[in-house]
């Protein structure tokens, strides 16, 4: 399990960013009908994420408030048995929007003994939105829905499972 | 006997507090007391924003794709290939692709009606989520070079699986 640290702050990924801008500005010189609308399009979703964004921060405030990072590490650590299964299948399930807005709050867990097992179980039940189910319905039918949900679950699980296993005999 | 003077009195008592002050403070300490909420919130914003430009970077990215990368050019790919090879292509594209989940409902909905196998749909839809060109530079810098790559072997392989199950278990079910 890592230790949290108190790192100096600093900014991540400065770079990352700089080559997205350096493109973008590219683009405009080049390919203006395609810049200007992927620039209003990517303020369109910075806007509708923004409050996913407050969600996740004042998520991980509070799990830090209310938990020690030992009562995390039991949760969903080493030592946690099939309950830290379940909470990062329904965590993944619930957790809505965009899969990067809720890196934050998972590498917080995983700095406090967070399984990377149960990060694999979190993004892989990811794909069963519960808000989205009725639109899922309607396009493929309740049958499809139901069988692809219940393949999703025992994927996500198996996925971990398989991702524990391969970590243990370090072939990873 | 000589009594002290007020301001020996107050020096006294100032540091007294001080004292026991440092002492609830060590005791907090050790008991593991927490820390008021207010500093909680103010270290998981300062984390969140140093994780800004990675975040707006992605989101710089999924807009470049969701202009670059249109629906028709997506559903022009699936024309005429083996149903191992639209499976393949519907993983690939669903990775690359990026936006909103409903949008990828709709897109699969539209390559249904255009006759294109359950396989290769149910694979789009499910790479839109779990997998992500896009987010990858994000997923390194924060999980690691191993995790990221061993995840998304594993949720390309399983995409392909489940996508096949799930077409078979209908076949079988109707």
């Amino acid at each position: 399990m890592k230790k949290q640290q108190n790192k100096p702050f600093a900014f991540r990924g400065k770079y990352f960013f700089l080559s997205v801008c350096i493109l973008y500005g590219v683009l405009f010189l080049f390919n203006r009908e395609s810049a200007q609308p992927a620039l209003l399009k990517s303020v369109h979703i910075l806007v509708r994420i923004l409050p996913i964004f407050v969600v996740v921060i004042l998520f991980t405030a509070l799990l830090n408030y209310f938990l020690q990072p030992r009562q995390i590490a039991g949760y969903l650590g080493r030592d946690s048995s099939y309950a830290g299964w379940l909470w990062a299948l329904a965590g993944g399930i619930i957790s809505h929007g965009p899969m990067y807005a809720w890196y934050p709050l998972l590498e917080d867990l995983r700095s406090q003994g967070m399984r990377d097992e149960l990060l694999v179980v979190f993004f892989a039940s990811r794909t069963i939105k519960i808000p989205l189910l009725p639109m899922m319905v309607d396009c493929f039918g309740l049958k499809f829905t139901i069988v692809l949900s219940c393949y999703i679950l025992i994927g996500s699980l198996v996925q971990g499972y398989i991702y524990g296993l391969l970590n243990r005999s370090k072939l990873l | 006997m000589n009594e002290p003077d007020s301001c020996s009195i107050f020096t006294h008592r100032h540091q007294g507090k001080i004292i026991q002050s440092h002492k609830e403070k060590n005791q907090r300490k050790q008991s593991g007391q927490r820390p008021a909420f207010r500093a909680v919130l103010q270290k998981s914003a300062l984390a969140f924003l140093a994780m800004a430009p990675l975040l707006l970077g992605v989101i710089g990215l999924v807009g470049l794709f969701q202009v670059i990368v249109t629906p028709k050019m997506l559903t022009a790919l699936f024309r005429g290939n083996s149903l191992l090879v639209d499976t393949l292509l519907g993983t690939l594209t669903g990775s690359i692709a990026a936006g909103n989940p409903i949008v990828s409902y709709l897109l699969g909905g539209e390559l249904l009606d255009n006759g294109i196998s359950l396989y290769a749909v149910t694979a789009f839809i499910l790479s839109w989520v779990t997998l992500g060109f896009v987010q990858l530079p994000a997923e390194l810098e924060v999980f690691g070079g191993k995790f990221t790559l061993y995840r998304n072997i594993l949720s390309f392989i399983f995409t392909m699986f489940i996508a096949v199950l799930t077409t078979l278990t209908l076949q079988v079910l109707s």
